[in-house]
């Protein structure tokens, strides 16, 4: 992203941080009847929502929706009736009736055709697929991270996206935070001189597997439907257990989650700021002294790390080139090499990693079709980069990666664990 | 029995598989070769289909076509049929192949999709006939998953099939019969087949399909056709149905050339105003330049949101010859508009810019004055004569964006402009102005050392308020001479200064604090400095990265000065957040100080601390055990009578493990932290485990479980 590009984003941000609402940046980029069914609609006309999968961070994250003025949320889709229940009480209050739609079944709710686009909180199992089953359906998203569980997911993921031509943006919503998207604003252009290494948190590198846990009576498909929550994962008989927090193979089978918890943040940062969205290292190593390091084809090491850093909070990254560095993290507060890297620039400070100014990115370009930040493409490949890595982790030994063919290079399994077969009906 | 059995076998063996894949990186046939047959035997044995499950996992790793039958003997089952698919769908070879073709034949409904799916993935050229009878088959499911297969595989059969059957599929299964169009001519484009791509996404697009199958194929018609396309983009452009303008305004950033450019300059003139901004955004998007005459007049004329839209755009897309219409703009009365234009003027990229910004400004007046101040600040250019000027203007708002603009480009031989104004504002009203100024200034000055020094020396002769103010900088600016300066000021007789001061040295960045805050914690005024500084003092040494030794000797300097129970159970924290040998030792003083000075729990509490150092360091080595055996950990004799580790029914028996791991010490350091691999493997995978230890003490016997993968610090039994 070029300065100017990021300076029209600053602007954005401060709008936004001084109080001043959606509506009044809206006009810079809302087209009035470019929104329109049949081109007659009013500029006023909302982007009617959906939501798929709303349970904690997707309850967080429909609450960055709801007061936005241009949303309309109208339907929400979960597998458990609880948590149906609980969303449309949230939606009807905030409209003060009883219109929201609730859904067992996603592909209902796709098939609604006065939804624009949907909100994705599932669990990571089920990211990738139903974000392209959403975007078949010829609607936007907004899907949360980990986006995909695998190589070959990131690869569809981005390839759906360009050939439906569907507005994705990656629930990584640090990419739309000022200092750290100043900080790698800094190593992208330069300003730290060459670029030499970035580096990424990736709270913890130990794999995980949901497996096979002992049979429990399953309950009513109405109270919870386990084959839909299944979805895409290898079938399993009901275990309670199984129906909170990140379950199968989040990370991509026998893999597992490993770098990819924070890494799907930090990795991505470290991405752009390396200016390697649309490519990944080529080079990845197992973990020695509590790192994993890989490189990309110029040279630039990607260091995950889980120790060393500054106090600045969870989910820190650090760029260093052969003239400075910088170090951010959650707390909003980034530390410099040298205060002149500033160049009298202000960089807002916003703890706290919310998402309201990513949720408005993606809001904006809903109705322009740019690109969001977090776009399919840069999620793609800094998916591939922690998949890779935990890849390299799971083998304990090198792996090289070419990022033009997407396949490992004469490495016949590190290239079996780049997909996983979907259950049926399920395919990408 | 036959469970545990056979699972520790299996588990024993998949690590002796991952083990030799680590300690020898052969290939895989030469990893997977002495483990494949027992792997497949869990298979075909009675084994619990739990194992049955994870072992298809193990094969898609290190499988070969030997265990392509086992495989193929679950695909029929609707429990484990996901999991052979997962090795048969990677492992290589037409064994797989064939396996899936013929379970074709042998499975339905769900299934079958999922065996078509896997075809689909590895892109079976010799199943092309078998899935084209599947796309006559009554289940509508079974069907679409075919027609998808047959587009992965993208051959000129595939292709040939698809195209024929299009028209005539049932309305359930047409559309992926259209998305297999769409994969085949994909493919076709790829091979530089671009009139037979064109020709097969123009029969989708005219056939009766959901809306975005018809978007999709759109999008590929153009891209086929190149500049041919033009015309077809356009007339998305113009369209008034929502999903195809929105694939038009995609497809305009993806389809290069100037002929696109052209077009869509030629569009953007008799577009409709809202329309026209969303072309706008297309075309900026692209980087054309030569739309930029275009930009110019809509940024000029129409309607608000239109005008907003090409300002933004000619942020991209502008050069200086822009920015006389843009100060206007700037300055007028729509305010949306105008904030659009002084954005894109503090934006707009290149040298030229500033120059013509900076020579607009001595002669300017008003509103277009004060906004050249302001650009001048924002851009950073260099016009210090003239914001100096303008400092001195009789009008405060002037006065006010000069020291700001001041702030963001003075250097350090006019820094005293600013401190002046900070220390002794002859006018009230540039107070404010002129803190933030000096602020700004400051934090970017290259040499902060020169810059504190010149803060610091302003400081006596200034009233207390701007000290604090100075100090606040100071502690922004970090660096040697400013911590020297807070650190003075925090034993200053001023409590305001103290107040101020302390705080600073609280959150510095950088461990340079730690002596200060030492002497602080020390000599401070008042006991809550005190109390402060050995707060501050401890986030360092909890937060900062430092060598071993040196984070142990501040732990027992700042323990030295401590004298609450809350900071010393904070550094009894990091000692343990941070262990090794130093935090041992200083771990074991600590228990034999208190000790000698009779206090028991204190005692107990270092000793807990001890042996939880050691345990994360290991506690085996000489070193360790007889600093231990120090504080009360004497030796004794420790014998494990049975060890069993696992969860409900399932265990395993680890006593011999842990006898050999046992020692003098009721502490067990087993080789590894992990349970799962000091024991040989994992007895009931995914599942939280226990272990439970009987055993004697010096002849006393004693029961204890742990958690996986807890510390084994057996109770001494009473």
């Amino acid at each position: 992203m070029s300065k100017r590009m990021a300076s029209l984003d600053r602007r954005r941000f401060l709008k936004t941080a001084l109080g001043v609402g959606a509506a009044v940046m809206a006009p810079q980029v809302i087209p009035g009847t470019a929104l329109g069914r049949g081109g007659m609609a009013a500029a006023s006309e909302r982007i009617v929502l959906g939501g798929i999968g709303i349970g904690n961070r997707g309850t967080y994250d429909l609450g960055c929706f709801l007061p936005e003025p241009d949303v309309q949320f109208v339907a929400v889709c979960d597998v458990k009736a609880a948590r149906r229940a609980a969303v449309k009480k949230m939606a009807d209050q905030k409209y003060g009736n009883q219109n929201c739609d609730t859904y067992r079944d996603f592909r209902e709710l796709l098939d609604r055709p006065d939804i624009d686009a949907v909100l994705i909180a599932t669990g990571p199992n089920w990211h990738a697929t139903a974000a392209i089953y959403t975007a078949r359906a010829g609607k936007d998203m907004y899907c949360e991270k980990p986006c995909t569980k695998n190589i070959s997911q990131s690869l569809l993921l981005a390839e759906t996206m360009r050939r439906t031509g569907r507005v994705f943006q990656a629930g990584t919503q640090r990419r739309n935070l000022p200092h750290f998207a100043f900080a790698c604003e800094l190593a992208r252009t330069g300003r730290l001189g060459k670029l030499k290494a970035v580096h990424a948190h990736p709270a913890g590198m130990s794999t995980s597997s949901s497996g096979w846990a002992a049979p429990e009576p399953e309950p009513p498909k109405e109270e919870v439907d386990w084959d839909l929550y299944l979805g895409p994962a290898a079938w399993r008989p009901f275990n309670r257990a199984l129906l909170d927090g990140f379950n199968f193979e989040k990370g991509g089978g026998m893999v597992g989650g490993g770098v990819l918890e924070w890494g799907s943040h930090c990795v991505d940062l470290c991405q752009w700021a390396a200016g390697a969205d649309n490519t990944a290292p080529v080079e990845y190593n197992p973990p020695q002294d509590g790192r994993v390091v890989a490189r990309y084809a110029n040279g630039v090491e990607l260091v995950i790390r889980n120790d060393g850093w500054l106090p600045l909070g969870s989910c820190p990254v650090r760029f260093e080139g052969d003239q400075g560095w910088v170090e951010a993290g959650d707390s909003g507060k980034m530390v410099l090499s040298s205060p002149a890297l500033l160049a009298g620039r202000k960089v807002a400070e916003i703890g706290g990693y919310p998402a309201t100014f990513h949720v408005r990115d993606f809001l904006d370009c809903v109705k322009t079709r740019q690109k969001p930040r977090a776009h399919a493409d840069a999620a793609c490949y800094s998916h591939i980069a922690c998949h890779a890595a935990n890849i390299a982790v799971f083998l304990d030994r090198q792996v090289n990666y070419d990022p033009v063919k997407n396949e490992f290079i004469d490495d016949e399994q590190a290239n079996r664990l780049r997909s996983e077969a979907l259950r049926a009906p399920w395919r990408l | 029995m036959h469970t545990i059995r056979h699972f520790t076998m299996c588990a024993a063996l998949i690590a002796a598989v991952v083990a030799a894949v680590a300690a020898t990186h052969p290939g895989p046939a030469q990893a997977a070769e002495p483990a494949e047959g027992q792997l497949i035997d869990v298979l075909t044995s009675d084994a619990p289909r739990a194992e049955k499950a994870i072992t298809c996992k193990r094969l898609a790793v290190w499988g070969t076509k030997d265990a392509v039958p086992a495989l193929a003997a679950l695909l029929p089952d609707e429990e484990l049929t996901s999991w052979a698919r997962i090795a048969l769908e990677v492992i290589p070879g037409p064994e797989a192949d064939a396996a899936l073709r013929e379970a074709m034949g042998k499975t339905q409904g769900r299934v079958l999709i999922g065996v078509i799916n896997s075809i689909g993935v590895r892109r079976d050229a010799g199943a092309v006939d078998a899935l084209a009878g599947r796309l006559q088959d009554a289940d509508a499911g079974v069907a679409s998953a075919a027609a998808v297969a047959l587009g992965h595989i993208g051959n000129a059969a595939a292709t040939r099939i698809l195209k024929q059957s299009l028209p005539d599929a049932p309305p359930a299964v047409r559309s992926a019969v259209a998305e297999g169009c769409i994969l085949c001519a994909e493919k076709l484009l790829a091979e530089d087949k671009a009139q037979e791509a064109a020709a097969l996404y123009d029969l989708v697009r005219k056939t009766d399909l959901p809306k975005q199958r018809i978007v999709e194929a759109t999008r590929g018609a153009i891209l086929a056709r190149r500049s041919a396309g033009v015309p077809l983009l356009i007339e998305q452009l113009r369209s008034d149905d929502r999903s195809l303008l929105q694939i038009g305004l995609s497809t305009a950033r993806e389809l290069p050339g100037n002929e696109v450019a052209e077009a869509l300059v030629a569009e953007l003139k008799q577009a409709p105003p809202d329309r026209a901004a969303l072309i706008l955004l297309a075309m900026a998007d692209r980087g054309d330049r030569a739309a930029l005459p275009a930009v110019m007049e809509a940024a000029k004329d129409g309607t608000p949101r239109a005008r907003i839209a090409a300002i933004g755009v000619l942020e991209r897309l502008g050069d200086v010859s822009c920015v006389p219409t843009l100060l206007e703009i700037a300055t007028g009365a729509d305010e949306d508009v105008a904030e659009a234009a002084r954005g894109t003027l503090a934006n707009l990229p290149g040298r030229q810019v500033d120059a013509d910004l900076a020579a607009r400004l001595p002669e300017a007046e008003g509103a277009t004055r004060r906004l050249l101040i302001e650009l001048v600040g924002q851009r950073r250019i260099d016009a210090t004569d003239a914001l100096l000027s303008a400092a001195d203007d009789p009008d405060a708002e002037i006065r006010a964006a000069a020291l700001l603009a001041l702030g963001e480009t003075v250097g350090a031989d006019n820094l005293a402009v600013l401190i002046t104004r900070v220390a002794g504002p002859e006018k009230p009203e540039d107070a404010r102005p002129a803190r933030q100024a000096l602020r700004a200034a400051c934090i970017r000055m290259p040499d902060r050392e020169a810059c504190a020094a010149r803060l610091v020396a302003a400081m006596p002769e200034a009233p207390l308020s701007a000290q604090c103010t100075m100090l606040e900088i100071l502690g922004a600016m970090g660096g040697s001479k400013a911590l020297e300066a807070i650190g003075a000021a925090a034993k200053d007789a001023s409590p305001e200064l103290q107040d101020t001061a302390s705080r600073l040295l609280g959150e510095w960045m950088d461990v340079d604090a730690s002596p200060v805050l030492l002497d602080l914690a020390k000599t401070a005024p008042e006991e809550k400095y005190k109390i402060r500084a050995v707060r501050g003092y401890i986030r360092l040494v909890r937060q900062f990265t430092v060598p071993d030794q040196q984070r142990a000797e501040m732990c027992r300097a700042v323990l030295a000065v401590a004298e609450r129970d809350a900071e010393k159970k904070l550094v009894l924290e990091v000692m343990q957040r941070y262990p090794s040998l130093d935090m041992l030792r200083l771990a074991v003083d600590l228990a034999k100080a208190a000790d000698a000075a009779g206090a028991p729990a204190a005692k107990a509490e270092a000793a807990a601390v001890s042996l939880a150092i050691a345990q994360k360091i290991g506690g085996r080595s000489g070193d360790v055990q007889k600093l231990l055996a120090q504080v009360g950990h004497d030796p004794v004799k420790v014998e494990i009578i049975k060890a069993e580790y696992g969860a409900g029914t399932k265990f395993k028996d680890v006593t011999e493990t842990l006898q050999r791991h046992a020692s003098d010490f009721p502490l067990i350091v087993l080789p590894s932290a992990n349970y799962n691999s000091s024991f040989g493997g994992d007895p009931v995978p995914n599942t939280v485990k226990q272990l439970k230890v009987q055993y004697r003490i010096n002849g006393k016997a004693g029961e204890a479980s742990f958690p996986e993968n807890a510390t084994i610090l057996l109770p001494v039994p009473k």
